[in-house]
This record gives structure tokens, sequence and C-alpha cells, in this order.
């Protein structure tokens, strides 16, 4: 599969729908066992809310080696590349870590949210 | 209509003048929805962006409480409302005069939907000026960076009256600066909620600038990278940021990182 990810998101990509629009399209061939190119030729500007929805939330169901087998990148710039680093490796952390404590800390927060 | 006057006086960015302008806030505050505000600017001498920032916010926030500012022009020095109109805050309040280019980054109002808009204006109007020589890489990098701080803004702040920013190039103290204003809850607010409500506000600074940390729901998978990416660019760069909210202060330079705990005079709405 391969998607060019300028056509779904523009020149910029930051928002956590930005990222979702990625994740929605790639989610399903992954866990299938495809092989996806996201080709960022064209894509200048990167924020972190767009690599965590695109692909930090990938490892919710796949392992970091599975993803690192079946997800490739083209064209993305030196800075995007370091943020998508640093996302993967917070999103391993996340996902690594003991799910009692995860499930607390996202209790907290939703029950929190559905307060406000 | 209630009616308030308030004096307005020269604004810097130090500890102090953030005081001041919470004090006006508490003042604006204090007269309760629906007040006829009028900002006097007899003593004024200079405006920050900052407090340019604030004072547009505080204006949109006025407004959204049925309220009327008014920023009284005739009371301005000549070279305060060149520049209020020069920056676009002027014409953003109401004016006829349209801004025009020179040493001030425009005044600008952004709502959920600009990231667009905000990522453009950072790259053409604050990076673009000459100002700074840098590559066109260089640029969309700290574009990207400097977005975390708004994209923060509208995922965290609940704001009711969207974002305000400006700026400015000092080109004798080799600053270009650029100020980002909201008066939604503040980070020690939702850190209390998500976390412990009896830490400092300090100690929820510190908390938000750490990474992997977040008060957001993490229904698009994990968060918390924003202000820690944001802290490090910062620091590599030889840059200066700097945020007041509510009763938490957090300052990020090259030397280091410091988190202290302010009077907490700016509450919540």
């Amino acid at each position: 599969m391969y998607i060019k990810v300028k056509s779904l998101v523009g020149e910029n990509a930051m928002t956590l729908d930005d990222g979702a629009a990625i994740y929605n399209q790639i989610h399903d061939p992954l866990i299938q066992g495809e092989t996806v190119a996201l080709d960022f030729e064209g894509v200048e500007v990167f924020a972190s809310p767009f690599f965590n929805a695109g692909v930090g939330h990938l490892l919710a169901d796949l392992q970091p080696e599975t993803l690192n087998e079946r997800l490739k990148f083209d064209h993305l710039s030196d800075f995007g590349n370091r943020v998508l680093r640093r996302v993967i490796e917070n999103a391993k952390e996340y996902y690594g870590s003991d799910l009692s404590q995860r499930n607390k800390i996202d209790r907290i927060v939703h029950d929190n949210a559905a307060v406000i | 209509m209630t009616l308030l006057a308030i004096n307005i006086p020269t604004i810097n960015d130090g500890r102090s003048d953030f005081i001041v302008l919470a004090n006006i806030w508490r003042d604006v505050m204090s007269k309760g929805k629906g007040a006829e505000v009028l900002f006097k600017f007899s003593s004024c001498n200079f405006l920050r962006p900052n407090a340019v920032v604030f004072l547009g916010a505080l204006a949109r926030l006025i407004e959204y409480f049925g309220g009327k500012p008014t920023f009284v022009v005739e009371t301005m020095k000549p070279h305060i409302s060149t520049n209020l109109l020069q920056n676009g805050f002027a014409y953003a309040m109401g004016a006829d005069t349209h801004p025009w280019q020179g040493n001030s980054i425009p005044y600008q109002e952004y709502g959920h939907n600009d990231i667009n808009r905000i990522v453009n204006n950072l790259k053409n109007e604050w990076l673009g000026r000459d100002w700074v020589n840098i590559s066109n890489t260089l640029k969309n990098e700290i574009a990207g960076q400097m977005s975390e701080i708004y994209i923060n803004s509208f995922e965290h702040s609940k704001t009711l009256i969207g974002v305000s920013s400006c700026g400015q190039h000092f080109p004798n103290r080799r600053e270009l600066v650029l100020a980002v204003a909201d008066f939604g809850v503040g980070i020690p607010s939702n850190v209390r909620s998500s976390v412990d409500d009896r830490l400092s506000g300090a100690e929820t600074m510190r908390w938000a600038f750490t990474r992997g940390n977040t008060t957001a729901k993490q229904i698009y998978g994990p968060r918390g990278m924003g202000l820690d990416l944001l802290k490090e660019f910062v620091r590599l760069n030889g840059g200066k940021l700097e945020i007041y909210s509510h009763d938490g202060y957090a300052r990020i330079d090259s030397s280091g990182e410091i988190y202290e705990n302010l009077q907490a005079f700016l509450k919540e709405l």
C-alpha cells in the first residue's frame, strides 16, 4: 500500500485529526500483514500530535518490531524523522508499561474530562 | 452597564509586569459580566508584545461576557498608537486603518481550525522577514516547534476566546519575540485535576514539561510530547521560553529550567 501524505493532510502535518486520517487508512492493512509506504514528499512542517495519532497509536495493536518491518517512510525530513522517533519511543514506553497503571492514568484523565 | 476606567502603564515582560497585567485582569473581572471598560494610556510609554496580546485577549473576554472594551486612542502617545496601528491590534479592535509592515509581527487571533494559518504566519511574518538568515528547512522546523505552543493551548486550555498572538523584532537587542495568550483554565488547574490537587504551581509546571506527561485523553494514542520537544528546541538553540499560568511559572533557556510558584491571582472562570 502506498499513501501520499500530502494528498491527505496538505503541506502541514500537525494535528490529531491529520494523524487520525493517516491512521484510519493504514491501521487495518498493517494488522493484516500488508506493507505500507508513507510518502511525505511536499509535506514541510510537522508537530507531534500528528505522529502521535498517526503512528504512535499503531503500537496499541502492533509490536514495535512488526511496525518497523511493515511501515516505511519516504521523503521524511530530518526534523520530521526526529519528531517521529521521539513519538515512537514515547509510545513504546506507554504501551509497554504495566496495563493497570496505564488504565489508571487513562481513567483519571477521562473522569476529569467528563466532569469539566 | 457598569463602567470601569483602567490606566495602562508602561509594560515590559518582567515578573512585575505580569503582576500588573494580572491586576488589570482582576479589576476587569471584579466588575462582573457586561461591564464597559475604558483602557487609558496616558502614562504608558511602551508595550511589549506580551502586553499587547494580553490586552487583546482581555478585550475578547470582556466581549464574550457581554461587555464593551474601548481603547481610548486620544490618551495614547503617538508612538504607542502608531505601534498598535502598525501591528494590526487597532484594526482587530475596530479601527479603520489596516496594518502595515514594520518591526512588529502582526497581532492575530486564532480559532481551533486555524493551524495552517498559524504555520503560515510563523513562516512568513515571524521567520520570513529577513530578520534571521535561515534555510527553508530550518524555517519549517522552527515553525513546527513553535506551533506546539498553539496546539497545546487549543487542546488543553478550554479557551473561550481562542488564542491571541503577536511579536516584535528588536534589532538592537537581537531579539525576535513571540507572545501568545489565552484565558483558559491554565496548566496548574489541568494538572491538579489529573494528577494531584495538592501540587504547588511550580510542581504542576514541572510535571507538564516532563516527557510523556499529559492531561489529554489518550484516545488517539499516547501524548505528552509537545512541551518536552519545545523545551529541548529552546535550550539547544539559545532561546528563552517563559510561561505564566495562574500560580505557576516556567522559564526555559540554555542555562536550564526554572519552575516557581506565583501568587494565585488569575482565577479560573
